[in-house]
């Protein structure tokens, strides 16, 4: 019975050890992956200052709520567009739109809006002649006020019936980002 | 022993010299669950066509054998045929039992030699279904007890469901060991290889006072058995191919008997690809496993024996490409659709993101002391490795790099000690310790949903069970310590650590009853009261789950639950010719834990989620298993089997979620009683089976409570040929199955593919065993 005494002895001690111990601080990982902002800069073509909508919210999911800042656009006017994602928890922040153009197969923008008369073409294309939507042209004609959806669909089936056209009924795929943003037309 | 041998293998020469051919074998036989004796019984001497049958009370005798060492065949209609050792130096009686082929409805076989092990509700499965049903995991091929669903990912991730408690509230048990893995997550399957046991039992408890984890009641244990007591090479292979997913599996067996050390080693290897609904494959469902399990045995003395155990479990499993979705958008999109996206018209076996990939190892080392008769002492040391990568469909190339990146560590150590004292009362006592460890990797680029930690859990446990000429009482009690170390991250901007420190007390005692009305009816009532302290993801998870299509968020407040359990069991004897087994249960949990959706919506930058939090409320589960056997004649049986569950929410008058609908399975067999002749050769245990699966909707649950209605009811219809063959020294098994015969197609409410995708579609299973 010694044997099991010495067992026994060895099992108090190795709780002892065990419940003495800590867990060690984890290794915070590096969230490259995250983009923590959307800037859609919209040019008029006819001069003037840039309307710029924006979407932030550094610290990704949880913590604090976003800050989304909407526009007000001109009555019968085309903007030049142009969408830039960031990632702002780095320092400094990292331009997550190049990483997109380097996929732009994968990628697709959708814009889609309330306001009568509001429209959105592509000004760019991937390496089999399907839009991204990183530049693209903004047409306003009516007053209005509403929203403005601008959806980032990654792995979509551009070729599907009107997928190229910008309409996101039948892309498919996996939804990147989807902000909506206030917008005025006066 | 080793002595014993020398002295033997010393007067070989001798003895051949002087060959004594008037010995004689005799036997008894009986069956191994009754003791009763087994009439009719084939017993033949291997290699040779010296055979006998046995009598009217199961004895059989061989004269006129030489010395010598023999193996003696016994094949019975009903029952697993078995190989014995035999070394035979002088007259030889031995005694040897036989394992019905059949699983019985349950452990209950009532007659004088009744020998009642606990209260509690067992159920098994033996290893001819484990090996006939070698293509499914272990949450799969347990749904064929009554009273146990699977909630499943898919085909390929399925998690044990008892009475309604799954993950976190279940205990699993590998070969002794409470099974460590991240069982906290829906789509995460036990890390365990059912072609290694030999048996699986499902304890429907109210208490599980002996095990370590959950001790809310349920519990599985996956069991391998001793190895044989032969000297000589032995094993078996089975192969087995489904046409649905093209896949293939190898499963190969061998075992050695030697006084110094014995050996075991099992090895399976499985290959699917895309498997398929009625009308389409479901694109990047493919898995691969690879499995090995090494069990060492040695006898020190008489009183000293010793087990090694070393088993390693590797797999890789795709999920449905369609059910990886962005937000609530793609969700609500993706019920609208008739067939799933990325959905492709080729079969392929190749797995991409979305992906799982899983090793589990587990070594074990235990001894057993014979104090004396009546007492014994066991101990046992185990540590287990659980490394769970998930990986989805990523930008930038990180599709590689794992999503989900856990890896823990736990340790095992418990000491038991068991005490016969006259009069036939028992004493069960035990000490176990058990430390985990569990790390994120932080290279996944994605802050973890759960937190890192340590936790350490001592428990100690005292079951003292009494019998008498008609009853059988357990009464136990149990105490666990839990203390929880978290180190976790925080949500918020500066990115820093948030430690955590919770002491947790568990504990479970129960009451047990079985009382023997005559030879045909038995009656059990079993009375539980346990506490569960909160699980870690319950406490602290944090972010976008996809699992449950939403931001998920643990609650720091959380006390432990408080369950009381009750089970009535009815149970007539199993080897009548109608026979009715039925278990009620009940089960209320005070602060039971659940996750409830939240009024918020949060919106990221991925578009609008809704929020989860863990919420406590006081809830109540119960139902009935009904299993019922009727036998026709000696061929035919008629088998129906009705489970009822219903799961309430007390305090908000809901219904719980994720409970499975109640299901009716019913078959009808036809075995034949006499071999089938086949020239010289001879089929032996020929059955055919057809089988009917009746899943009934989820009613009891609200719109509210979920993201789409629930599936309508439906039918399966499935059938299953098996026939042995006995070849001179070889014993082959041919297995042909078809699931889904009518090729329906149907989702499962216990199926989180359902939101996706259909479930599948027809698929035959060939399957072939060699036993040597």
């Amino acid at each position: 019975m010694t044997k099991f005494k010495t067992i026994l002895a060895t099992m108090f001690v190795a709780t002892l050890l065990v419940t003495s111990c800590k867990k060690g601080d984890p290794v915070i990982p590096n969230e490259e992956e995250v983009i923590t902002t959307l800037i859609y800069t919209l040019t008029p073509n006819g001069g003037g200052s840039d309307i710029v909508l924006s979407f932030r919210d550094l610290d990704g999911d949880g913590g604090n709520a976003p800050v989304i800042t909407g526009g007000t656009l001109a009555t019968n006017t085309t903007y030049s567009g142009v969408l830039k994602l960031m990632n702002e928890q780095e320092d400094p922040a990292e331009n997550t739109t190049d990483e997109i153009w380097e996929e732009n197969k994968d990628h697709e923008f959708f814009f889609q809006s309330t306001i009568s008369g509001l429209s959105v073409s592509y000004d760019d294309q991937d390496a089999d002649g399907n839009p991204v939507g990183i530049n693209t042209t903004l047409t306003t004609v009516d007053a209005g006020s509403g929203t403005l959806k601008i959806t980032l669909r990654h792995q979509p089936n551009k070729f599907a019936e009107g997928a190229s056209e910008g309409d996101i009924t039948n892309a498919g795929g996996e939804t990147d980002i989807e902000v909506t943003f206030d917008v005025d037309v006066q | 022993m080793f002595n014993r041998i020398f002295f033997i293998l010393l007067f070989i020469p001798v003895l051949t010299f002087s060959q004594n051919c008037s010995l004689t074998l005799s036997g008894h036989i009986e069956d191994a669950n009754t003791g009763s004796p087994l009439e009719y019984v084939d017993v033949v001497v291997e290699s040779t066509s010296i055979g006998t049958v046995t009598d009217s009370k199961g004895i059989f005798t061989i004269s006129n054998l030489c010395k010598g060492e023999y193996h003696i065949i016994l094949s019975y209609i009903g029952y697993e045929s078995k190989k014995v050792f035999v070394t035979l130096d002088h007259n030889v009686t031995k005694k040897i039992t036989l394992e019905p082929s059949e699983n019985k409805l349950n452990e209950v076989i009532i007659t004088a030699k009744n020998t009642i092990k606990t209260t509690q509700n067992v159920a098994s499965l033996n290893q001819r279904s484990i090996v006939d049903n070698a293509t499914e995991n272990l949450g799969n091929m347990l749904t064929a007890v009554v009273g146990v669903s699977a909630l499943k990912t898919g085909n390929g991730i399925a998690k044990p469901v008892i009475h309604g408690l799954y993950g976190n509230r279940l205990t699993i048990l590998n070969n002794g060991v409470t099974q460590s893995g991240q069982q906290w997550g829906n789509d995460h399957s036990p890390e365990i290889d059912p072609l290694v046991a030999n048996k699986i039992r499902v304890i429907k408890g109210t208490s599980a006072l002996e095990y370590m984890g959950s001790n809310l009641g349920n519990v599985v244990l996956v069991e391998p058995k001793r190895i044989y007591r032969d000297p000589h090479l032995h094993g078996s292979a089975h192969y087995s191919l489904e046409t649905n997913g093209l896949s293939n599996g190898l499963h190969l067996q061998l075992q050695k008997y030697n006084p110094k050390i014995s050996w075991k080693i099992n090895g399976t290897l499985k290959k699917s690809g895309d498997k398929r609904t009625a009308n389409y494959y479901l694109t990047n469902t493919g898995a691969q496993e690879a499995n090995l399990a090494i069990q060492l045995e040695k006898k020190f003395s008489e009183k000293i024996f010793s087990d090694f155990y070393l088993s390693t479990y590797n797999t890789e499993l795709g999920i449905l490409r369609g059910a990886h979705i962005g937000n609530l958008t793609d969700l609500e999109e993706a019920f609208q659709r008739e067939t799933p996206f990325f959905t492709s018209d080729q079969f392929s076996y190749s797995i991409a993101s979305p992906k799982q990939k899983v090793n589990h190892h587990l070594l074990k080392i235990h001894s057993k002391y014979l104090i004396d008769e009546t007492q014994q002492f066991n101990i046992t040391f185990a540590g287990q490795y659980d490394n769970r990568n998930e990986y989805d469909v990523r930008r930038g190339g990180r599709s590689e790099t794992p999503a989900l990146s856990l890896q823990q560590f736990s340790y095992f150590i418990e000491a038991k000690y068991k005490k016969e004292f006259l009069d036939d009362f028992l004493l069960k006592s035990g000490i176990q310790l058990n430390a985990i460890d569990n790390a994120n990797n932080p290279q996944t680029g994605i802050l973890p949903l759960i937190p890192d930690y340590l936790s350490y859990e001592t428990g100690i446990y005292l079951v003292g069970s009494k019998k008498t000429e008609k009853s059988y009482f357990q009464l136990g009690a149990r105490y666990d310590n839990v203390n929880q170390n978290v180190a976790a991250i925080s949500t918020t901007l500066p990115r820093e650590i948030i430690r955590y420190e919770n002491t947790f007390h568990k504990w479970g005692t129960s009451f047990g009853w079985k009382y023997t009305i005559n030879d045909a009816i038995l009656l059990s009532y079993n009375i539980g009261l346990a506490t569960r302290n909160p699980a870690i993801n319950e406490l602290y998870s944090f972010g976008l789950h996809q699992g449950v299509s939403g931001i998920e968020e643990g609650n720091i407040n959380l006390q432990t639950e408080k369950s009381f359990k009750t089970t009535l069991g009815f149970n007539t004897n199993s080897d009548t010719k109608f026979v009715l087994d039925i278990l009620a249960y009940y089960q209320k949990v005070n602060d039971y834990i659940f996750l409830e959706p939240q009024d918020e919506i949060r919106l990221t930058i991925r578009g609008a989620f809704p929020v989860f939090k863990y919420k406590q409320t006081n809830a109540e589960i119960f139902g009935a298993d009904i299993s019922s056997k009727y036998q026709i004649n000696p061929s035919f049986n008629f088998k129906i089997n009705y489970s009822y569950i219903r799961g309430v929410d007390l305090k908000n008058n809901l219904f719980l979620i994720n409970l499975p609908s109640n299901t009716i399975h019913s078959s009808i067999a036809y075995k034949a009683i006499k071999p089938l002749k086949i020239g010289k050769k001879s089929l032996e245990n020929f059955t055919l089976k057809l089988s009917d699966q009746y899943v009934f909707k989820q009613n009891n649950i609200l719109p509210e409570q979920d993201f789409v209605a629930a599936p309508d009811a439906y039918n399966l219809l499935n059938m299953k040929i098996a026939t042995d063959l006995q070849l001179s020294k070889t014993r082959l098994r041919f297995t042909f199955k078809i699931e889904n015969i009518l090729n329906v197609s149907y989702r499962d409410y216990l199926n989180r593919q359902r939101y996706f995708a259909d479930d599948l579609g027809i698929n035959a299973v060939l399957g072939i065993g060699i036993t040597f």
